[in-house]
């Protein structure tokens, strides 16, 4: 087992006092992708995950608000549109914790490497662009284990915004931020909520350690950054077949 | 009513002891920042919280202070866990499976608590209403605690809820409100005995360890936040005549003459 490290589980806000420090106690990696819609992100993690799975590598894949335990609850506040910036939050994070306790610390300590599409990175942006604080969300997700790794993938708010309005039909209502009342147009609040979404990534590059991509470089290109920087990081022959945890 | 001669709600934005340094506006009417797009001068009414065990006789006293508020004239509304549009239904359904962490619950209680303060207690507030708290923060703080989560992670998911107005814990020892909960429905719920945390194979006596695990979080929670202490064992209408008092002290009702109406006669004894 490697060594277990002190670290901070909330590097910009040194305040929130000692119990905020976890142990990284546990043979597994985790290795998370962040961005706003349209900067490639997904697409990066799913190659990454192509090249690790054919290899054979123990490894988990994850994605951002799929627990099946409160589905029910965030369609039906989205459906009639019941949610606030605080409730809205509260739910995605309810989804997080059960996925935290019952899959990715698990998997974390059963040695798996475990990939994670978007992460707790999208709740601060995000839920702090719609107006939650930014030290009570902070806190809300003080439990998530710290990644290994952060992508960072940005792409300047004009090209993802095209990506994403060009392919899709309709912009979903709180998808284009619509809660807020920003615009009336569904693709002008789409495009003011990724900016300030855009800026709240961007104020955590340093503070949160993000490995800044540069999502207008092409897929491939991209992808071979990306599997370099994993390499060099992360200790792969621990996941590789025939490894035991 | 040991509290009674301190500070009614300190510590007033005391959350954060040193060193950090804040963006967001303290306000008096809430435990730490204001939920997002609330402007406390807005919020006329009052928050009134009674906190206490199951078998404390919360409900009765709640039901009887309603319908003395609205005898002197004050319309109320009343809130409780579990009683969101929102999730309540969510909540029972992953309670009754035994997939759900204790993380994960705390937080679908928090969601709870938050959509109705925002959906129904706000708007009560705005227009001058009372408001009754059957529970509030202090009960999932107190559950979430002897769970094992922190407390300053507790406290801090609930920083943005309202500051009562007055808070009353109503106390009664652990055979007490076994006997009373043991006469309500001839058996002990599940989690009012916290059978989640294997305290015992025995019902009675993980009833009693768990209620004495909660009771040592509200003593705490008690001296953080100023409840007012009411012994809850005694006659249901010597609770009513002190909880009046109270409120009418702060509300400024004068006369706190009350008796029930027939509909209610039931619950005076």
């Amino acid at each position: 087992m490697p060594k277990a490290k002190e670290i901070s589980i909330a590097p910009t806000n040194p305040a929130l006092g000692p119990h905020r420090t976890l142990r990284r106690d546990y043979p597994g990696a985790l290795v998370v992708v962040e961005g706003t819609d349209g900067s490639g992100k997904s697409t990066q993690l799913y190659l990454l995950k192509r090249w690790l799975e054919i290899g054979g590598f123990r490894l988990h894949f994850t994605e951002w608000n799929s627990s099946p335990l409160i589905k029910s609850a965030t369609r039906r506040g989205k459906q009639r549109r019941l949610l606030t910036p605080t409730t809205f939050s509260l739910l995605h994070s309810a989804d997080f914790a059960d996925r935290c306790e019952r899959q990715i610390l698990p998997l974390l300590h059963g040695g798996y490497l475990v990939l994670a599409d978007r992460y707790i990175y999208t709740a601060f942006s995000r839920d702090a662009a719609r107006g939650c604080a930014p030290h009570w969300l902070r806190n809300l997700y003080s439990f998530a284990p710290v990644p290994d790794i952060t992508f960072y993938f940005r792409a300047p708010l004009d090209v993802a915004v095209n990506r994403i309005v060009a392919g899709r039909p309709k912009l979903k209502y709180y998808e284009a931020g619509m809660d807020l009342g920003l615009s009336l147009d569904r693709a002008e609040s789409f495009r003011i909520f990724q900016e300030r979404i855009l800026n709240n990534y961007d104020q955590m590059v340093q503070s949160d350690h993000f490995v800044l991509m540069d999502g207008t470089l092409p897929v491939d290109k991209l992808q071979k950054q990306m599997r370099k920087i994993v390499e060099a990081r992360i200790d792969l022959a621990r996941f590789a077949p025939g490894s035991e945890a | 009513m040991k509290r009674a001669s301190g500070p009614i709600n300190a510590p007033r934005g005391g959350r954060r002891k040193g060193g950090m340094k804040k963006t967001e506006a303290i306000s008096s009417r809430f435990f730490g920042s204001a939920l997002p797009g609330v402007k406390e001068e807005d919020l006329a009414g009052n928050l009134f919280v009674i906190e206490g065990t199951d078998g404390s006789g919360r409900s009765t006293q709640i039901a009887l202070l309603k319908e003395w508020l609205e005898l002197e004239g004050f319309a109320v509304e009343t809130m409780g866990l579990r009683r969101s549009y929102l999730v309540a239904e969510d909540i029972d359904t992953l309670m009754a499976e035994n997939s759900i962490t204790r993380l994960t619950l705390a937080l679908m209680y928090c969601t709870d608590l938050y959509d109705q303060l925002e959906r129904r207690i706000l708007p009560a507030l705005r227009s001058g209403l009372v408001v009754l708290a059957d529970r509030y923060i202090f009960t999932l703080i107190a559950r979430g605690a002897v769970r094992g989560i922190q407390r300053e992670y507790l406290h801090g998911i609930y920083e943005l809820a309202l500051r009562p107005d007055l808070t009353f814990w109503l106390t009664v020892g652990p055979q007490a409100a076994f006997d009373r909960e043991f006469k309500k429905s001839h058996s002990i719920s599940y989690w009012e005995a916290g059978r989640d945390m294997s305290l015992s194979d025995d019902l009675y006596q993980s009833f009693v360890r768990y209620q004495l695990l909660v009771r040592k979080e509200f003593e705490q929670l008690s001296l953080r936040h100023g409840f007012i202490e009411i012994d809850g064992e005694h006659p249901i209408p010597v609770v009513n005549r002190q909880l009046r008092a109270r409120i009418a002290a702060h509300l400024g009702i004068r006369g706190t003459r009350y008796e029930p109406s027939h509909a209610l006669a039931h619950l005076w004894r």
